[in-house]
């Protein structure tokens, strides 16, 4: 059984279709690359997945339940986490306090902290931020407020918050976008990382062709609201219809 | 070998020591008390403050329920980010709560703090549904429009239970235990320090509530809020039920403006209706505000300077009526130049001093 699977997928935003019966599975500890042109409906597509927007129709079965409908920090707590594009994080915390936060929510889904308990006695929370700062190599920026650091290791940050939630399934909206070329080799890297090492299956988005091309196991393409091409790097590449809907087929 | 040993290289007194002591509960906990025991004193009595810092023996029982009260605001809207202007409500509403025991039923004052507590506290689980779905100055209009309805309805509708514009009177204040009322003195020097058993008992809940607040900072909750506050939408992606933490957040502070709120009733064994009134819900913010958000002591410190200039410099000749735009050309300044309030500027004169001190190492 797929770890994700979603089924015939339509959402409509007052008549114009952002996404028209969209299927599309992912098999754990793959890495799926989710491509396509702006507006294609990527955005909406992983909104509706993480529980941002109900689709019109259709439904996101995740590990055998449906998560239509759930709220996002209901699905969060399913194994879904989530880095974001623009990086959001929590600006005046510490680096460390970043991940913390999401370290307690996850060894302790919403139901059992103690609001008179001091937070360094909760000693398995504080090995899993320890762990999270050490893969994301933010050791030693632990104690600086997040809006200090520079714009690389900021979205490192957002990388780390993310895990820190023991994703099993990890959406990463362009982890790349605005890096420079030396950044964005080590994303990659940490991507591999993630997926090889800590057995993380990853929805990637991704405007940079040679990472999609580098870490993909399969890539679907989106354009206009509909799925055009499913298929290993190799065989996307050589699709006409790929190609049209970038070089301006389509959309322009 | 040595005591030394202990320590390691460190000397007993040094600044890393300090800096771990002064966020220990114990010492908040030993500097609270000592503030609330000899604050009244050098306020009111003390020789070297002269006369003009002298406040009156009343003015010390206000500033340390309005302490509570904005020691409690601050959780909401200095952790967590929350601006309500409506904190009158829950403050008014555990103060008629108060008033109500004693008339109805008895006037023993923890009775009455304690139902006034609870009655505050539950009327803030009501109201939350309504006001939480809102942010911002959404949040910040609807829970003013709440306390204000409060006000209207005490004032006309309601006023054979809450005394409309003459307040809630008749009311008796029983002795705490054996024959000590309230407004009995203390016993010998606690009585020169503090004056009364009321000043002791609002001390005790002063105490109580800071060190419940630095508890609760210290939390996973104080996290928790601090990331609300910085980013509600990544906060539900990481599987926080928001919802449920600004809630916590919402009641915990109104339980403290209820603490205030019958305090007050049983020092004064009267409610008037202004307790309802916006400005009451406008004080608070501004107290806090120029103590100092995110400070644990700076709502304290914004109390005193706002109960002074309204006690106190109010009555100086010349000057007194405009305590109101002397205040606000101060809260100006402060928040101009010192975004932490009041207690910012302590934090930075007590930096540069360490830094004359030499704590370059």
């Amino acid at each position: 059984m797929s770890l994700l699977d979603v089924q015939n997928v339509t959402m409509e935003f007052g008549g114009l279709l952002a996404l028209d019966n969209v299927d599309m599975s992912i098999e754990r500890g793959e890495l799926v690359s989710l491509i396509g042109p702006n507006g294609a409906g990527k955005s909406t597509l992983i909104n509706v997945i993480t529980g941002m927007l109900d689709p019109t129709e259709g439904s996101v079965i995740y590990d055998g339940e449906n998560v239509v409908g759930k709220q996002p920090y209901e699905i969060t707590q399913l194994g879904l986490g989530r880095s974001f594009q623009t990086a959001e994080i929590f600006p005046e915390l510490t680096v460390r306090e970043n991940v913390n936060v999401a370290s307690f929510l996850t060894e302790h889904g919403s139901f059992s902290l103690n609001f008179f308990r001091r937070r360094d006695g909760y000693g398995e929370v504080r090995e899993r931020t320890e762990e999270v700062l050490e893969t994301l190599d933010l050791v030693d920026d632990a104690d600086l407020p997040a809006k200090s650091l520079p714009y690389g290791d900021t979205r490192r940050l957002e990388v780390a918050v993310g895990m820190a939630t023991d994703p099993e399934l990890m959406f990463m909206d362009e982890p790349t976008a605005g890096m420079s070329p030396a950044e964005t080799d080590m994303t990659t890297d940490l991507i591999k990382t993630m997926q090889n090492e800590l057995g993380i299956t990853i929805l990637l988005v991704e405007h940079d062709m040679d990472v999609v091309f580098d870490v993909s196991d399969r890539i679907v393409t989106l354009h206009q609201g509909n799925i055009i091409a499913k298929g290993t790097p190799e065989e996307i590449q050589g699709d006409p219809k790929v190609r049209s809907a970038y070089l301006g087929g389509g959309g322009g | 070998m040595s005591t030394d040993l202990d320590f390691g290289d460190e000397p007993l007194l040094s600044w890393d020591r300090w800096d771990r002591m002064k966020n220990s509960e114990l010492f908040i906990f030993f500097a609270a008390g000592a503030f609330a025991v000899l604050f009244p004193w050098l306020f009111i009595r003390a020789p070297i403050t002269g006369d003009i810092f002298t406040g009156y023996g009343s003015l010390a029982k206000t500033i340390l329920i309005w302490s509570i009260f904005a020691v409690g605001f601050n959780l909401l809207l200095g952790e967590t980010g929350l601006l309500s202007f409506g904190h009158a409500a829950f403050y008014g509403v555990a103060g008629y709560g108060a008033g109500w025991v004693a008339i109805y039923s008895y006037g023993h004052p923890l009775l009455m703090i304690v139902v006034g507590v609870i009655m505050g506290a539950v009327f803030s689980m009501l109201v939350a549904p309504i006001l939480l779905r809102l942010h911002t100055v959404y949040f910040a209009i609807v829970s003013l429009a709440i306390a204000q309805t409060l006000f209207w309805l005490a004032r006309e509708p309601f006023n054979q239970w809450t005394g409309g514009e003459n307040g809630l009177t008749r009311m008796e204040v029983k002795p705490l235990f054996g024959d000590v009322t309230p407004a009995d003195q203390l016993p010998d020097v606690l009585g020169t320090l503090m004056g009364s058993w009321m000043y002791l008992l609002i001390a005790v809940f002063f105490v109580i509530t800071i060190v419940a607040v630095h508890r609760v900072k210290k939390s996973p909750y104080g996290l928790i809020f601090k990331a609300i506050r910085e980013n509600e939408t990544r906060s539900a992606f990481i599987g926080m039920d928001v919802w449920r933490y600004k809630f916590a957040s919402f009641v915990m502070s109104a339980t403290i403006a209820g603490l205030a709120g019958a305090l007050l009733t049983v020092d004064k064994a009267f409610v008037g209706i202004r307790r309802l009134w916006w400005s009451a819900s406008g004080d608070v913010v501004v107290m806090t505000v120029i103590g100092g958000l995110r400070t644990l002591f700076g709502p304290v410190a914004g109390a005193i300077v706002y109960q002074w200039f309204g006690g106190v410099v109010d009555g100086y000749p010349q000057i007194g009526q405009y305590w109101l735009l002397i205040l606000a050309a101060v809260f100006t300044g402060i928040v101009w130049w010192y975004p932490d309030g009041i207690w910012g500027l302590f934090s930075q004169i007590g930096d540069f001093l360490r830094s004359l001190g030499g704590d370059n190492e």
